[in-house]
Order: structure tokens, then sequence, then C-alpha cells
């Protein structure tokens, strides 16, 4: 499970969740909302915000342009990286495009080690695999009127013509930032970092207001 | 109270609901409105003359305008405190049922006060510049000047009690966005209505229409206001087509930006309960249609500012829009035809119109036919030299003028009138072609300034193009939609939505701005240019004759334009009578420029969400309800809320402090640093890499090894800091400082994508991912030990410096031994969602060692008491590694040079006389020196004092019993040994030794035990 001979590894990797034997509690970055503030989700068809949390993060970097790297890729993930402002989504991940060199793949927590292992065993050259699963959490806002909250807070334009379904975008959110990705046409997922989720849960909240 | 002013239902074709009558307070009398009045319309209805006194000479004043571009009738609204908006044009304000104002201007009341008298003694005194000129000496009294000035001035104040209202902010992307709801506005997005465009149309008043409310030309040979609700359905009906009413275009920014203030409440009640009061829309628009229209513009003459004189369309306005006919009989002063208008509404409302005063001699254009077909009296050639009446117009004086309107040649009458309507013509409302920096133009044609060039994709349709004839202003709406649809590449060519079009020919207008007194401008009766300013023709010669000959200098001096109103009245009255002054041309003398706002804006409407607790964001570590529920005082650190020290009940600030720092030194603390900036390298050069961004050498640091390291900017000069621990052979992670983290991400990138992008390395933010607890004491490896089996805590294998990975509390960690506080510490990493529960886990293992939790205050303690900087602290930019004695952190042998080395061996920085760190030990133990304080050699020395430099850092030491601090003293590592002296604000002087930094185990041997 650990790196045994230290001296010899390029690469460290580890298996972060426990062993199933261990009884330990798994927190979310939003796990204090419900206890502590009384805020519970809001969940009407006009708008809902609701968190999904625990999932495997991992963030690949590598050169699109290297067929060697490309290939590998498909092999393990079944599927192509998505292009330029794109999100994919399978039966088992999500894939979405973050910069020129960046992708970030969704998947389930428990299952994001045995990913990233079947990756580096197929990965060769230049490329980095970071699990960052501690780091961010999904928050998937839908209704009627998850494109009118969204107009409040990002200043990207997320109407249908410059943001259809299968679009991810990184951006500001109200004062921070997140990746936005488009599932359908009226679910969105914000993908948020830890520190900052409460700040947007609430902003979200607030500006959800006048709709629920 | 009876409404005497208001015309009777049945002569009403106006925009007011009589089956909704409405009561209203205003200061300290309740009156009566209906809907669709405005609170201007319901006082003028009501008969109010006086609506504020005027801000330099407390002279009464009274409605003006019917629009944005009312210079006195200025409202402090509010029911209650909280809800106190100033500043608000009661000509805009839509009246509701128990609305409360006040008039702003007026203390200590607008019907009598204080001001009026010491406005006539001093009004002859109080000339441009006036109070510059006395009030300005002596200086230190400008406070106490103000005080009195501001509260007589009396421009509104702001709520003493918070908002209970919310605004909202919204961002929208459109092809078009049309500003104005006018003639021109409506064309244009009715061409475009149905097309495949995003179109947002945006207008101030409460309804769209604009002119079309109270015209009375016919559009396909009915009222305009049939043709308006047409439109209007089918804007609703087209579903690319966002209306927005009661929005003002208010600033036009680069790159098609603009901001629109909503008002989606005002209307309706003092507070909005469970909506939003005020939107602010953040447009960025393919095009921009400018529909703004015109402003009339008032004449100048003497006592212009009386009660009863408004401007002609005003006049109008109130009587078709609002019915309300605000007077007698009227008096309308004009040198164009336009303004006839106003006379054939008042006569059709059935109240006397005295007298037509037309400067031109001969004009024989349609309208004047008209009036003349009503037998209205017409006198030519001639102005309205002065109006007599103090609270209200009483009558006004006529006479000849010459020819070109300079001089008066004939006799004087007096003609009796309650009310005086004036027309000098029209001016484009070039306000937000303004905004983004172009230049208006002055049309000697049109006698106003039009649009400048624009490197903006803007288009400009009607009135602001100075185009008033109805038929023009629908035809150049559509072709600016027209030209909108093919500059976007749509091949549609839409229909107009009008056909025949009344159009009334007119004769040219005269250049004339300000009628002549029988007197000098400098004798006559004041002739007010700019109402709100209290600016006079008399004054704005004056400043030209004091020596200002531009414009800007000009308006200055006399405070033509300050307004909130911004002049949109006076303005061009003022450089027309500055270029006749300085003997120019109106386009020689030029013009001021307008800025954002076009009108006033609520701060909450700026602010948006973004104030309380959503003013900033706050970023939580995964322990952060563990530190709230025990109790921890909180620090920002960036945006971070960071433990700042844990109180027990009943302790100070320092009892708790002193507690912590102890048992970090004789027992165990416990640190959350998972704020602390953590960045993931992987890739074959990420060794190289580092050598090139850290000062030191990386190349020869084992795996399971950490090494601290300094990083420096090209100037050689200390910006961050951090541990980096070598995880496998082409991966590190880097700690930076909690503020610095975005900062070196940015850094990293920044040289590796434009200088460096050779190296095969990768950087990923980890912050947020890992959870970080450190603990550290003699007693952390025995609680360690308790709660981890995997992982070899022997002195001998897991080493000061190392790291190792296992499971703590059963949960997989990388624990690294490094230490902030030079004792044997721990730095425990875990996958953030495990972070609060093995937190808890070390909190309950470690309780027989008396487990405490220390904040950042105990943690700058415990580093100051090693002599450890805080980069941003202990440096700020100006100090490179020697300055701070860190030589042993500096590689000069690096095969490739590292970022800093050059600019650490300039001249300056090798100077020997640098302010360099050093520990400062107080000859009185007990004594803390405040931070900041500067050292001199000789207290004694008269001031200025030679200065030696500052405490950086000082802080009182439970564990030594004494003082301690950080601070640079010029060649102070040379230095140690002597005393220095720091004079304090109070008159006494703390005096120091200087020492080593390190004041607490000088050998270290207490981090590698």
């Amino acid at each position: 499970m650990f790196d045994k001979n230290l001296e010899k590894n390029t690469i460290a990797m580890m298996d972060l969740l426990p062993d199933a034997s261990v009884n330990a509690r798994a927190e979310s970055p939003l796990a204090h909302l419900d206890q502590f503030h009384s805020h519970t989700n809001i969940d009407t068809d006009s708008i809902s915000l609701q968190e999904k949390p625990f999932l495997g993060h991992l963030l690949l970097r590598g050169n699109a342009d290297n067929t060697a790297f490309k290939d590998a890729i498909k092999k393990v993930l079944l599927c192509e990286l998505p292009k330029t402002l794109a999100c994919i989504y399978t039966n088992e991940l999500s894939i979405c495009w973050v910069s020129p060199d960046e992708w970030l793949i969704l998947c389930e927590g428990d299952k994001a080690y045995k990913l990233e292992k079947k990756l580096r065993e197929a990965l060769v050259g230049h490329y980095s695999l970071c699990n960052i699963s501690g780091g961010q959490t999904v928050l998937v806002l839908s209704g009627h009127h998850a494109h009118d909250v969204l107009m409040k807070s990002t200043s990207y334009d997320v109407a249908d013509c410059s943001f259809p379904i299968g679009k991810a975008v990184t951006t500001t959110l109200a004062k921070s930032q997140a990746i936005i990705c488009r599932k359908d046409k009226t679910t969105w997922e914000l993908i948020v970092r830890r520190s900052f989720a409460d700040y947007i849960w609430h902003y979200l909240h607030d500006a959800s207001s006048e709709f629920k | 109270m009876t409404q005497k002013n208001r015309l009777s239902s049945s002569k009403n074709r106006g925009r007011i609901n009589y089956k909704k009558p409405l009561t209203f307070t205003y200061g300290k009398k309740t009156y009566s409105g209906y809907e669709g009045d405005t609170v201007a319309s319901a006082l003028l209805a009501n008969g109010v003359d006086i609506v504020g006194r005027s801000f330099k000479y407390s002279r009464p004043r009274g409605i003006v305008a019917a629009g944005a571009e009312e210079p006195n009738a200025i409202l402090q609204m509010g029911a209650t405190e909280a809800t106190q908006v100033p500043n608000v044009r009661a000509t805009q304000q839509e009246l509701f049922d128990g609305l409360v104002c006040r008039a702003t201007n007026g203390w200590p009341s607008e019907d009598f006060d204080l001001m009026s008298y010491v406005g006539k003694v001093g009004g002859n005194i109080m000339s441009p510049g006036f109070y510059y000129k006395t009030f300005m000496y002596p200086q230190s009294m400008w406070k106490n000047y103000e005080k009195v000035i501001r509260k007589a001035a009396g421009f509104g104040r702001a709520p003493q009690e918070p908002d209970p209202d919310v605004y909202d902010h919204i961002h929208r992307h459109c092809d078009v966005l049309i500003v104005g709801a006018g003639p021109s506005g409506l064309a244009a997005a009715a061409a475009l209505a149905g097309t495949d465009l995003r179109v947002v149309i945006a207008d101030e008043q409460s309804e769209f229409g604009g002119s079309l409310l109270h015209s009375s030309e016919l559009i396909d040979e009915q009222y305009p206001q049939m043709w308006v609700e047409r439109i209007c359905t089918q804007l609703r009906e087209a579903g690319n087509i966002v209306c927005l009413p009661r929005s003002t275009v208010n600033g036009y920014h680069d790159h098609n930006f603009l901001t629109i203030h909503e008002r989606c409440s005002d209307h309706l009640a003092d507070q909005a309960s469970h909506q939003v009061r005020q939107r602010m829309h953040r447009v960025r628009a393919q095009w921009v249609i400018l529909a703004t229209g015109a402003h009339e513009r008032p004449l100048v003459f003497s006592n212009n500012d009386v009660p009863g004189s408004l401007i002609a369309s005003a006049v109008s306005t109130y009587i078709n829009r609002y019915a309300v006919i605000p007077g007698q009989s009227l008096v309308l002063l004009t040198t164009n035809d336009y303004a006839y208008q106003t006379a054939i509404d008042w006569f059709n409302a059935g109240r006397e119109v005295v007298a037509i005063v037309d400067t031109r001699t001969n004009p024989q254009g349609v309208r004047v036919q008209r009036v003349r077909e009503l037998g209205i009296n017409i006198i030519t050639g001639s102005g309205v030299i002065n109006i007599l009446g103090r609270q209200r117009v009483n009558a006004v004086e006529v006479a000849k003028l010459d020819e070109v309107g300079e001089k008066i040649i004939g006799q004087v009458q007096t003609l009796n009138c309650d009310t005086v309507a004036s027309s000098g013509g029209w001016s484009p409302v070039i306000h937000l072609s303004c905004h983004t920096g172009s230049r208006p133009i002055w049309d000697e044609n049109i006698l106003g300034f039009l649009p400048g060039e624009t490197i903006q994709q803007q288009l400009t349709a009607g009135g602001v193009n100075g185009c008033y004839g109805l038929k023009d202003c629908l035809q150049q709406g559509y072709d600016a939609a027209c030209d909108a649809l093919e500059k976007l590449g749509c091949k549609d060519t839409p229909k107009p939505s009008f056909n025949k079009v009344e159009d009334i020919a007119e004769e040219p207008a005269m250049a004339l701005f300000h009628i002549p007194h029988s007197e000098p401008t400098s004798r006559a009766p004041k002739q007010f240019v700019d109402l709100q300013n209290d600016v006079t023709a008399a004054g704005v010669e004056m400043a030209t004759r004091e020596g200002f000959e531009s414009i800007e200098h000009v308006k200055r001096y006399t405070a033509l334009g300050f307004g909130t109103d911004q002049g949109k009245l006076g303005n061009i009255n003022g450089m027309a009578i500055t270029a006749k002054s300085l003997n120019k041309s109106i386009p020689e003398t030029g013009t001021t420029i307008f800025r954002p706002n076009y009108t006033p804006i609520t701060f909450g409407a700026i602010a948006g969400r973004h104030c309380g607790e959503l003013f900033d964001p706050k970023r939580y570590t995964a322990m952060h309800q563990w530190h709230i529920e025990n109790g921890a005082k909180f620090e920002a650190v960036g945006q971070w809320m960071r433990p700042w020290y844990y109180p027990k009940l009943g302790e100070s600030m320092q009892q708790a402090l002193n507690r912590e720092c102890v048992a970090a030194r004789t027992s165990v603390g416990i640190l959350d640093a998972s704020t602390l900036g953590k960045i993931d390298i992987q890739g074959s050069d990420a060794r190289e890499f580092l050598g090139r961004v850290y000062t030191n050498a990386w190349e020869k640091l084992a795996v399971g090894k950490c090494r601290y390291g300094l990083m420096c900017g090209e100037d050689g000069m200390v910006f961050d800091d951090g541990v980096t621990s070598c995880l496998g052979e082409n991966h590190f992670l880097m700690t930076t400082t909690t503020g610095g983290a975005a900062r070196v991400l940015e850094w990293l990138e920044l040289y590796h994508q434009t200088e460096w992008s050779d190296l095969d390395v990768y950087f990923t933010s980890v912050t947020d991912h890992w959870a970080t607890m450190t603990i550290s004491g003699p007693n952390s490896r025995k609680l360690l030990a308790e709660l981890t089996e995997d992982i070899n805590l022997e002195k001998d294998n897991f080493k000061f410096m190392d790291w190792r990975s296992g499971t703590v509390a059963g949960i997989p960690a990388r624990v690294y031994r490094i230490s902030f506080t030079g004792e044997l510490s721990y730095e425990i990493n875990v996958q953030a969602n495990y972070g609060l529960f093995v937190w808890e886990q070390l909190m309950e293992a470690g309780e027989k060692y008396n487990i405490t939790p220390y904040g950042t205050e105990a943690m700058h303690i415990l580093r100051a008491e090693k002599g450890f900087i805080i980069t941003g602290q202990d440096t700020d930019g100006s100090v490179h590694p020697y300055d701070l004695n860190m030589a042993w952190a500096v590689n000069m042998k690096k095969t490739f040079s590292f970022i800093g080395k050059r600019g650490m061996a300039r001249e300056d920085c090798i100077r020997p006389d640098r302010k360099q760190l050093v520990g400062l030990k107080t000859k009185d133990l007990e004594c803390v020196i405040p931070e900041g304080s500067q050292a001199v050699n000789d207290p004694n020395q008269a001031i200025p004092m030679d200065m030696l430099g500052h405490i950086t850092s000082s802080y009182w030491s439970e564990n030594l019993g004494h003082s301690i601090a950080m601070g640079y003293i010029k060649g102070g590592i040379n230095r140690i040994g002597e005393t220095v002296y720091y004079p304090q604000t109070d008159g006494c002087v703390i005096e120091a030794e200087i020492c080593s930094p390190v004041f607490l185990d000088e050998a270290g041997e207490r981090q590698h035990v």
C-alpha cells in the first residue's frame, strides 16, 4: 500500500482512503452546513442546489498532441480526452477540459486510486497525475432558474448559444472560481475548491432566494 | 388637500390612473396623488411651488424639468431610518402609497431657513470661488467650516442603520443593447424583434415610450401611445428581447461593457419585502444603439430660477402625461418652433397663455401658424429679460432684442403670469457616448454637441443625433437596427413598424443661450446657468475675467456641472457664455466630458450581494468547526480564517498565548497548518526547476528528505519561503506561505511557460486537498506513536527533515518531521475529508499530555523565539537573503543560475551598511517594543533623527521570561552586543541590545531529539 522502498520511487503514489476495517468518519467540505446552520439543500423545480461529495478527483496534465499519451489515456478511460472547453460524461467517469494541457477526471471516490494506478501503468513519458479528491467538491445546480442564478454569479455567458450542453469552463464564480460544466438543459455541475465551498454555497443560496 | 392643478379625468389622455388615489408625505404634510404620478407631478398637482433652497444663495426653488435632468427637486426619501435614500429626483421617483420624502436642500426646512438671510446679505459677496477664497485659511479650521457649509447646502444624507433590502447583480450578454425606449429605440427594437439576435432594451422611465407618452403627433393615424402599446406587446412576445423599464444605462465602459441600474421595487414601497430592490445589470454587448434622445435647454435670463419657471417640454409632459397643469397663466419664451407645442397644450388644457415671446423676428413655422390660429399673442424679436416674484413667478419683463439677441433695443413691458416656460432648443443626450472617451462635436445646424468618433461598436439614432422630427427619429431607429443586423451578419431585412407619420416642418432655431438684461450681466439680477450649483452668467464671465480660459478650469472654478445632475441643463449654456465672454466660438471653447454615472446610483446596487457575510470569501480548513466549537478566536490570513488563539474561560489573550506557548515547549501543542500553500511538482526536470527558483541547491536532496528554501524575485529580494520535500525522484511537494500560495504557483507557471518550457515539469495546487496538523513539543513522538503502527518513529530512522508515509489513526497519511517551533515536531497530512477525524483522534490520544491547540499568534511567538522569519512580516520585498543573515540558504555555485542571483549582487545590495535582521533584547526585560518602532543610536539627537531600522516582530516570551524582538538595524550583524534606542510616541525611550535573533536553543538540539 505504501512506498516500501522510498529511495527507488520516481513518483510517490498512495491510496488516501482508509481501509474498510477502519471505523473512520469522512466529512465533505459542506458537512458542517446541515449540522450547524440549518441550511438544508434547496430543492424545488425552479432551483435546486445539492452537493455531490466524496468523488474521486484526479487532475491529469500532459501533452494532448502526443499520440502515445492520447493512446494510453484512451486505453484506460475508453474514451478520448474532451476537446477544448468540453466535458464528457460516461457511465463511470466524467472528464472536463481545464486548460490546454490539463483535464479533471471525476470518478467514484473509492475508484480513484485504482484509476490512478492504471493510468500510471499505461502512461509513458512526461505527464502529471495528481489525486486532489480532498481539495474539491461538486455542487449540482439545477432547475428552470439555474441559468438565472448563474447569470448572477459569473460573468461568463451561460446562454444556450454560448454554453451548450457538454461545455466546461473554468471561470470566476462570485468572488471565487469554479469549473462549470453543463450536464443537460437545466443541470450544471460546479466543481469548487474545498476551502471556498462554504462561501460559494452561501452565495448561490442567496442568489437563488428569489426563485425558491 | 385638493389637487388644484390636476386636470379632470374627462380631459385626461395621460398615463395616470384616477381610480387609484395614493397618499404620500412630503416634508411635514400629507398629499394625495394617483398611480402613474411621479413625486414631482403629484407635488405640482397639489400646488407645491417650492421644493428646496439653492446651494449657495439659498433661494427658493421649484420643479424645472420632468426627467433625469431635474436640478432642484432632489429628495431625501425613506419612511424609516434604515430606508433613507438621498439624491432621489422627484421627477423620476414614481409615487406609491405611503411614500415619505422631504426636500434635500434647505436645512432646517425648505420653506423657511437660516441661509435665506445669509443668502440675502451674503449673496452679493458670494462670487465664484467664494468657498475657496473665504474658508481656506486657516487650513486647520476647514473641517469645521465644512460641516456647517455641507449641512446648510445639504445634498442628502446616508442612513444610519443597515439597509434592510437586497440588491443584486446580473451579467448579460447580447448582440444589441438599445439604450432608450423612445421613438427611435422602440423602432429599432421592433425591427429586431423575432430575429436570431439577443437584444436588450433599457429605459430609465417607468414605461417605454419616451416623448411619445406625452406627444400628440400621429403615427399611422393613431395617437402615438397606441403605437407604443403595440410595439411593447410585440417586443414582449418576440422571445429574443429583454425589456428593462426603470433601468438607467448609467455607464458605457470600454469594450462595449455597460452598466444598467434597474430599480425593481422602488416604485412599490419604502422597503422591498422578499424581493430584490435594485439590480445592476453588467452587460457585454456586441453592438450598442444609443437612442438616448435630447434634453431641452432652458434659457438664461434674470431671476430665471424663481419657482414657476420650467423648461417648455416639461410643461407639456406634466399636462399630457400626468394631467397636471403647473399654473394658471403662462408666458412661453422660445428660440424655436417646437416649444410652441407647449403653448398649444396649455391652451388646450383650458388655462391662459398670456403670450409667447419668440426671440426670432419673423417666425412662420407650422406650429407657429397653429398657435396664431388659436389667437394666442406672439411677441416676436423679444425676450423675457427678468422674472418678478420671489416665492413664485408674478410677472415677467419683456423687451425687444437686437437681431443677434445681444442687446435690448426697446421699452420693457411687464406681463402678469405665474408660469414661465423657456426653450433654448435641445441638447442631445451624449453622456454615454462621452463615457468611452469620445469627444463630442459641435454642430452649428442643430446648435448642440453630437456624439464624436468612437472606437466602440456603437450606433446612434434619433435625438442623440440632433434629429428631432418624429418621422426621422423612427426612421433612424429602424436604420440603426438594420445596420446592426448587417454588421452582425444577418441577412434579414425587417419591415418598419410604422408607415405614415405626421411630419411637422420647422424653421431654424435662433442660436441664443443668454438673454441680455438692460443692465450689464455683472449688475443685472442673477441669471442662472446651473441651478443646482448656483452658477450664474455673471459668475462664468467673472471666471473668464480672472483668467480661467479652459472650459475645464471654468467648470472647476465656478462649480458649473458639478452637481448630482452633472449640469444636464446648464452645461451648454455655460459653455456658450464662456465662449462669448472669451470672444471665441463654442467649438474653440470646447466642452467638458461626462463621466459615469449618468444619474446617481445607490451603494446598494454597486455592492449587490457582495456585502455582509458575502463581502469577501472566507476560506475554511477541514477542522474549522472544531476550532469554532472550542472557542477559537480567528484571524484572517489572506482569505483564510485561521485560529488566532484559544482562550479558556476568563483568560486574557496574553494568558492564553502564554499557556499555548509553554505547552508546545513542555508537552505537546497542536496547530492547524492546512492553510500553508502546497504545490505538487511532477516531472523528470522537477529537481532542476527547483534549483532555479530557490536560492539553494536541490540536486542532492534524497527521496524521503525535506529542505527549506528561499524564493527571490529577479531583484534578489525574498518573496516567499517554505519547505519542499522530495516525494520521489521526479516528484516533490513544495509548501509556501499561506498568503503566497497563489502567487507562487503563478510564478512557477510563468517561468515554466515563458522561460523554461523545455523543462519537463507540471505543477498542481494541492493546498485544499491535504489537511495538515502539526504536533509540536517533547511529547509529540509519544503521541504520534499511539496512533500509528506502520511508521517507524525511531529517532535514528525518522530524522529531523525526513518524511514518511503510513497511517495515522487508521488514515493514510504523509508525516513530515519538520518544525516551525524548533521543537520535536511532526506535520501530519491526510486527505482533507479525514482531517477533522484525525484531529479529533489526536486530541483524544493527547489528553494525557494535556495536548494544547495553539493558534497563529502562539505560532508567531514560538518561531520568533527561534529567530525563524515570516516572509511578509520580517521581510517587505526589500531584503535579500544576506540581509536576513541567511547566507546558508544561498548557493552561488549552482550550474544553472537561479532567480535573484544577479539581483542580489548589485552594488547597492552588497553595501555593508544595509539594514540587516537581528534580535533585540530590551534592557527592561518586561518591556515589549511596539512593532514598527524605529531604532536610533542617540535618543537625544534633534529631530529628524538618524533612523537605523524598525522592529518587525516583537512579543512577550513566557518560555524565556522576557520580551523578544526582531528588527532591522543598519549594519546590524556586526553590531551584536551594542545598544540602540527606540523613541516612542509618548516620549519615552526603550533601550535594547542587539543580539542574535535565535533566543532559544541556539544549537538547535530540541528539534533533533
